[in-house]
């Protein structure tokens, strides 16, 4: 279908319910908020073209399902990822500290080649709630997590606002195109002809 | 009435008429049996017998009877059957009947397997099941000659007689030994439908109290011995009204394979053109044409030369959807005591149309299975005081949580903060959940959070809030929507288990469900690495909520909640929207990503009268078939203690 060679970037949008990940998603791509997304059952995605030193690529933002429970669907929708996005809540202690056990979940699940150098952007997000009164992690602490994990990039957001959001996702698009650089060589632009060619002959046969 | 069936036997109207009768483009033979002789190389006759018949409804003197042939054209083996023109049995049998039941050169290629029955009592016949996995109406050979029609075929075809069952042979070896492990798996079960006493004999069982012949399920329930053994009952009497609609199906789809190998086999569309030019007759069967999605069901449908009438032979694809069940004719369904006297009735109607806006209060109760059909007025009265007690006191299990007793309670407090979270973004578009403070949103909070405490093992799970929501918004009523959650969750609820089996093995019978009714989707899906129908999970785990409006949402659940035709309609219903969509998923080659943001972007654009006519004639097409592909325990069945509760009542006594 593309007629112009284009990269993709997957990238996959994870943390705990309600934390904010299809807003940030839908504030990054359409520039919209809404106070009525519903829960997101199973996973979705939408899709951005960035351009880079000239080059046009197509962002694949993966929003999924924050509870723990629907984390074995994982596998399917990790798989092929550049860069992980990690999302919590400033408001919600519980949502920080379970970026932890997120991060290890998508290193299990996506089975990068390279886990230790695997991309990661933390986003402490509502960071407009109450102007800030009700928030319960600071960014200090955040940061120290960040650090404590190989320097993982981290931004505070607001999906809302749309504070920093554009900056965050920069910075993932640019994370994201470094891991998928290494991982061109497996694009499929050559095998499609032989796929396609498998499935005339092979459907014959029944 | 078998002496009526063989006195009819001698009357040789018909069988003077079948003299004339034979396909134009085929060598006629002369009269005598298995005649070879042939002028023309075209196709020769390899086997030949007059007066074999199906038995197109439960009455065994309305038969067709006609001529059954075995043809070899080239390097293949086709069969034919065609009925006799003139008059037939009955005069309730029209010629369109007739059509409809001839067999037009079916290639052995398309037949998987062939089922010889030969009853102590009656005529022998075989079935004869498609690749597809549907299978024709019995042919009965009323003078005999199953054992030569088979010697025949094996002189021609490759046939192995099934390990599993002597009686069933197979026709195409399968190169892959795990379709080969599956057909045989299948198998027995393929031909269990129309496995039944010969028809006299079904008639006589079937002189009991039942009035309706069309259910096809009816009373059937799983039985499980140590999860080792599942077998299904019908009432005999719907095996041929079965047999006849799968039949009606039949057509269609072997067309449908057929073009879908064609197409792939011609991808200039040649034979496609080539075969519409025959077709100059302005088609009246309009019926046919399901929706005006993209799978346009004439566009590119190329037959064979000498099987023009496929097109006519398609029928309706599922009844025609009714009006909603109203108060009135409700009331009929209720004696004075306010027991539902025929819930296989009911069901049926419901199944047909749903229920009206304004009787779901009433109704749901009972296919949600909170009330019983056999209580009564005062009992069910009983039955809401009561529980609407039992309620309050669960609910006040967490409600008495004080402040300081929630600080240690992690467990309660991040259950609390899930669904608090989850209800504000549940359907707050309708009017009944809009506006700040929303005095419903909080019923919404308390039931889920109650029910959490009721069963605190499951506890909360998202997508249960899109569950209760249209339960709320009916039965306005706290305590009431409470227990008919409760109800519901009884069959959904492995579909928030922790580890996700609910909902797994409900994808892992659709993945067999679309291999049997769709194999070239199921095909590409395979080649796509999209066998994990994860693409589906939305769908399966909260029955479809997201991709209709509202009032669309509960009508389908009243539908399905029947359970008229399957318990698992709702997994006909994936297959049926999956195959509305097949041409444009395979056209433009989508792959996991891609089809997933498909299918979550149809939301909103299903056209569900059309869909469920679909599901409701893919249910049928697949019959026992389709059953086999949904591992016992799959929800919404009700766990095995609750079933096994009911009796089998008739043994299958040819497994």
């Amino acid at each position: 279908m593309p007629s112009r060679r284009r990269t993709l970037l997957k990238v996959i949008i994870l943390g705990d319910s309600g934390v904010g990940k299809t807003s940030l998603m839908n504030q990054y791509v359409n520039k919209k908020f809404s106070n009525q997304y519903k829960a997101t059952i199973g996973a979705d995605f939408l899709t951005k073209e960035v351009q880079f030193e000239d080059r046009l690529f197509t962002l694949q933002i993966w929003d999924t399902a924050g509870q723990e429970r629907f984390q074995s669907l994982g596998v399917a929708f990790y798989r092929g990822a550049d860069c992980c996005v990690l999302v919590y809540d400033v408001n919600s202690m519980k949502s920080f500290e379970n970026l932890n056990n997120w991060r290890e979940e998508f290193l299990i699940q996506a089975s990068p080649s390279d886990p230790e150098n695997f991309p990661f952007v933390v986003l402490g997000n509502k960071v407009d709630i109450d102007g800030g009164n009700s928030r319960v992690v600071s960014e200090k602490k955040a940061r120290a997590w960040c650090a404590s994990k190989g320097n993982i990039p981290y931004f505070e957001t607001s999906a809302k606002e749309g504070t920093n959001v554009e900056e965050a996702f920069q910075c993932i698009a640019k994370n994201a195109l470094k891991s998928g650089e290494e991982e061109e060589i497996y694009l499929p632009d050559t095998i499609d002809v032989g796929a396609s060619s498998q499935q005339r002959t092979g459907g014959c046969e029944c | 009435m078998i002496e009526i069936d063989l006195h009819d036997l001698s009357d040789d109207a018909d069988y003077a008429d079948s003299m004339q009768q034979g396909s134009a483009s085929m060598t006629r033979s002369d009269s005598s049996n298995r005649s070879s002789s042939s002028e023309q190389v075209v196709a020769e006759i390899v086997y030949l017998k007059d007066n074999v018949a199906i038995h197109p409804t439960q009455h065994a003197w309305e038969r067709i009877r006609g001529r059954l042939k075995l043809i070899k054209q080239g390097g293949s083996l086709l069969m034919t059957w065609i009925p006799y023109e003139g008059q037939s049995s009955s005069a309730r049998l029209s010629e369109k009947d007739k059509s409809l039941y001839t067999i037009r050169a079916v290639p052995f290629s398309d037949i998987r397997s062939i089922r010889r029955h030969t009853p102590t009592l009656g005529w022998q016949y075989a079935i004869i099941v498609l690749s597809s996995g549907l299978a024709f109406p019995p042919l009965y050979f009323y003078n005999g000659g199953l054992k030569e029609f088979l010697a025949t075929i094996k002189q021609h075809v490759f046939l192995v007689r099934s390990a599993e069952d002597a009686n069933i042979f197979l026709v195409n070896d399968f190169q892959d030994p795990l379709q080969r492990t599956l057909s045989s798996l299948e198998l027995p079960r393929a031909v269990s439908v129309a496995n039944r006493p010969t028809s006299s004999v079904a008639r006589s069982e079937s002189s009991s109290s039942r009035t309706d012949g069309e259910a096809l399920d009816k009373n059937s329930t799983y039985i499980q011995q140590n999860g080792r053994q599942r077998q299904k009952h019908n009432d005999p009497r719907n095996l041929s009204i079965q047999v006849l609609e799968k039949f009606s199906l039949v057509t269609r789809f072997a067309r449908e394979t057929k073009s879908q190998l064609l197409r792939e086999s011609h991808g200039d569309g040649f034979i496609s053109n080539a075969m519409r030019k025959h077709d100059k007759k302005p088609n009246s069967y309009s019926f046919a044409v399901e929706s005006n999605d993209v799978h346009k069901p004439f566009e590119d449908i190329p037959v064979p030369a000498e099987s023009l009438e496929y097109d006519k032979l398609s029928l309706v694809w599922g009844k025609p959807r009714q009006p909603p069940l109203g108060s009135k004719e409700w009331s009929t369904f209720l004696d004075s005591e306010g027991t539902v006297t025929d819930s296989e009735a009911l069901r049926k109607r419901i199944f047909y149309g749903g229920v009206e806006k304004g009787l779901r209060k009433e109704v749901w109760r009972f296919l949600l299975g909170y009330h019983s059909y056999d209580s009564t007025f005062v009992g069910r009265k009983y039955l809401v005081s009561i529980r609407k007690s039992e309620y309050e006191t669960i609910k006040n299990q967490w409600k008495s949580i004080t402040k300081e007793q929630a600080k240690r309670f992690t467990k309660f407090r991040e259950r609390k903060a899930l669904i608090e979270k989850d209800v504000v973004r549940t359907d707050r578009s309708i009017p009944f959940y809009d506006g700040d403070d929303n005095s419903n949103v909080k019923c919404l909070r308390d039931i889920l959070l109650t029910y959490s405490f009721y069963n605190f093992d499951l506890g909360y799970c998202q997508g249960m809030s899109d569950l209760l929501s249209p339960i709320l918004y009916v039965m306005e009523d706290e305590p009431e929507s409470f227990w008919c959650f409760v109800a519901l969750m009884e069959r959904l609820g492995p579909n928030f288990n922790r580890d996700q089996n609910g909902v797994h093995s409900q994808l892992f019978a659709l993945s067999k469900l679309v291999e049997l009714l769709d194999n070239p989707l199921h095909n590409y899906f395979q080649q796509k690495d999209c066998l994990n129908y994860f693409f589906c999970f939305r769908w399966v785990l909260i029955q479809f909520k997201r991709e209709f409006d509202f009032e669309k949402t509960m009508r389908l659940w009243e539908v399905l909640w029947t359970h008229y035709l399957s318990e698992h309609l709702h997994l006909y219903v994936c297959v049926a929207i999956l195959r509305r969509y097949r041409s444009k998923i395979i056209g433009e080659e989508m792959d996991f990503d891609t089809l997933l943001k498909f299918i979550n972007e149809l939301s909103g654009h299903i056209n569900l009268d059309a869909t469920l006519r679909d599901a409701e004639a893919l249910c049928i097409c697949a019959g026992e078939n389709g059953e086999a592909c949904i591992p016992p325990g799959t929800p919404p069945s009700l766990p095995f203690e609750i079933t096994s509760m009911y009796n089998q009542q008739d043994d299958d006594d040819v497994l």
